[in-house]
């Protein structure tokens, strides 16, 4: 269950991308500003759901909390170490901590190796277990995220994409980290099967005390399963709060915009419903607007919001906006 | 409302490697004027290849319609001359589809492709089909439409790509759009830009609609009936309404189980589905649910369910009587 105790603290975190020119000699003429500071904390045994639209620079900041992308600047304190400040072995030990949850199961596991051997390969590699101990792991890994542990010497296309991605979640159990990133792990799979993968993910999460960071587009998968909801537009957070508190209450134009683009699988429910249909594409993260990222394609925008970035405050207990107009 | 189009006894097979793989088998639906019919499953139901079938757009070989009737105007689309239904399509059944990145010719400008179908199906000058373009352009969303239609495809983001999509299927004001997943590829704002332009069209130009989709959100404020399809088959059929309220096959009950709802909140268990869909490589002489289905019994797995009609202008095609549990 959710405690108060902070697992993991990231501030200000950036990553830009360098954009660079020439052949021999090349220059940078200007960047990706794919995380343009972000802040939050991420609680023991929560799960905070992190959605926003494509490019809008969730999974990079997915990746650049497990140092994956090393952050341009800002920190990501998991316990009292700050991870952009490690390097080498020390960093490589803390990774045992946290692991991640690809998206596409089709391309992330090894089609040459064997599900024994892509499952047992984080225990060899940090030596936490030896021999017929990484088999005797394997089989119980399987067996947790439900699979047969006879299939340990099978290869990948072997499996459906919802056991293929059963497979990857044993993997990331391997080394019995706290923190699991796990970056849209459904949005390739069937309908029928996201379901079962949901559950386990649930499921996991009761028996082991995990912390999950859940990366999605879905909001409704998103406030199933997610304790808090954080929003990403253009590469900050407009909004971050409890789960309830996102969808009843919704303070930031953007937010509220998402969730009422989200259909509901009830032509009853749909009929009331009042969308607010925002205008135009997000705009480029090589050049976001100024002040306020969302200011384009905000109803509500003012000169204000052009002028000035608007900070990252907390309006009321647990539940943060960036806003002017809040 | 007259009935456009009516679809009977609909087979679709494809010849592989591995076997022939039974991807439609035996598909009946209708169609009346200025109705949207969603049709709704998983990837590799058979719901894309029912409709292309019904254009006759399936690459021969490897696939063939087998069987079934497609009655379009009193004329059967599937036994009509090649000549006859390249008049039709484009023109009075023209299509959407999923892809706007891929489904558009690169090194082609964007005019010359809007103005295309009504420079073949209709007698006007180059000229005339570009004001035309342009106008079409500007009705779905298009900001400076006529400056724009010197541009490429790439010059366009995704949701504009699906705009221009829109305006080149409707060029030639259809009678019939049909729209395969078109909003896919496209972010949950964009999706909503593009749902919301589609029906203003509709309401404006009153065409029917076949909406193929996996998100059964959609289809909840879109449509007026569903079709829900798996294993080829069509598995349930009802005004959308009482789909919804009223779901008895076990497979539409599964789906709209494990879908989370937005409205919704708490952590309630999802109802998964076991298993994952079928292949289709088997001919299909039992229920393809059977597999998967908690209710199933004997029969399901000897005998195919044909029809049932299980409440006002809704059938489901299942032995089980899911509300009682008892064979029908």
């Amino acid at each position: 269950m959710t405690s108060n105790k902070v697992l993991l603290r990231v501030e200000n975190l950036v990553k830009h991308f360098p954009i660079k020119k020439g052949v021999l000699i090349q220059k940078q003429v200007g960047a990706v500003r794919a995380v343009d500071g972000v802040s939050f904390n991420i609680f023991e045994g929560e799960t905070l759901g992190l959605v926003g639209e494509s490019g809008c620079g969730k999974s990079t900041t997915g990746r650049a909390i497990l140092q994956l992308h090393r952050p341009t600047s800002g920190s990501v304190f998991f316990g009292d170490k700050d991870l952009v400040a490690l390097k080498g072995e020390e960093l490589r030990h803390m990774r045992r901590k946290m692991q991640m949850i690809f998206q596409d199961p089709y391309a992330s596991l090894n089609p040459r190796m064997t599900v024994g051997e892509i499952v047992g390969e984080p225990m060899i590699i940090h030596e936490t277990h030896k021999g017929k101990e990484v088999q005797d792991r394997v089989e119980h890994l399987l067996k947790l995220v439900g699979l047969n542990a006879a299939f340990a010497n099978r290869y990948p296309h072997e499996f459906s994409g919802g056991q293929r991605q059963r497979i990857g979640v044993a993997r990331a159990l391997a080394l019995e980290p706290s923190l699991i990133v796990c970056d849209e792990p459904i949005s390739a799979l069937d309908v029928s099967v996201q379901a079962q993968v949901v559950n386990l993910l649930e499921d996991l999460q009761e028996q082991l005390g995990l912390t999950y960071l859940f990366i999605a587009h879905d909001l409704s998968m998103v406030r199933h399963i997610s304790d808090r909801v954080a929003v990403m537009y253009l590469g900050v957070i407009a909004e971050l709060t409890t789960r309830d508190e996102l969808y009843n209450n919704p303070l930031h134009p953007y937010t509220q915009a998402l969730l009422s683009a989200v259909p509901i699988p009830d032509p009853l429910a749909e009929e009331k419903r009042q969308r607010i249909i925002l205008q135009g594409d997000v705009p480029s993260p090589i050049n976001p607007p100024s002040g306020c990222h969302f200011r384009t394609r905000c109803p509500l925008a003012t000169t204000i919001c052009a002028e000035a970035k608007p900070e990252f405050r907390e309006v009321s207990p647990g539940h943060f906006v960036a806003c002017h107009l809040v | 409302m007259a009935e456009i189009l009516n679809v009977q006894g609909l087979e679709t097979q494809f010849r592989t490697r591995e076997g022939t793989v039974h991807a439609v088998n035996g598909v009946s639906f209708s169609l009346k004027e200025g109705e949207t019919l969603g049709i709704v499953g998983e990837s590799g139901c058979g719901k894309s290849v029912t409709v292309m079938s019904m254009l006759r757009l399936i690459p021969s070989p490897p696939g063939k319609v087998v069987a079934g009737s497609a009655m379009y105007q009193g004329k059967d689309l599937l036994k009509a001359t090649d000549e006859e239904i390249r008049h039709i399509r484009g023109s009075q059944i023209s299509m959407v589809f999923q892809d706007p990145m891929t489904s558009f010719n690169p090194v082609l400008t964007i005019g010359r492709q809007v103005a295309e179908p009504l420079e073949i199906h209709s007698a006007v000058s180059r000229q005339q089909a570009y004001d035309r373009a342009a106008e079409m352009l500007a009705m779905v969303g298009i900001p400076n439409a006529k400056d724009r239609l010197n541009d490429y495809p790439h010059q366009f983001s995704g949701g504009m790509r699906q705009r221009v999509m829109i305006a080149m299927s409707l060029i030639c004001t259809p009678q019939i759009l049909i729209a395969d997943e078109p909003t896919t590829a496209l972010d949950v704002t964009i999706q909503a830009q593009i749902v919301d332009l589609v029906k203003r069209l509709r309401d404006e130009l009153g065409m029917a609609i076949i909406w193929i989709t996996h998100d059964l959100g959609i289809i909840a404020g879109l449509a007026d009936r569903v079709a829900v399809m798996y294993g080829g088959f069509i598995i349930e059929h009802a005004p959308v309404k009482e789909l919804y309220t009223n779901p008895t096959h076990p497979y539409t009950m599964g789906l709209l189980g494990s879908l989370p709802r937005l409205d919704v909140s708490g952590r309630k268990r999802l109802t998964s589905i076991e298993g994952i869909p079928p292949v289709l490589l088997e001919a299909p002489h039992f229920c393809p649910f059977a597999p998967r289905c908690k209710y199933a019994v004997d029969r399901c797995w000897n005998e195919n369910p044909g029809d049932f009609n299980v409440g006002p202008d809704h059938t489901a095609a299942c032995w089980v009587d899911t509300k009682t549990g008892r064979e029908r």
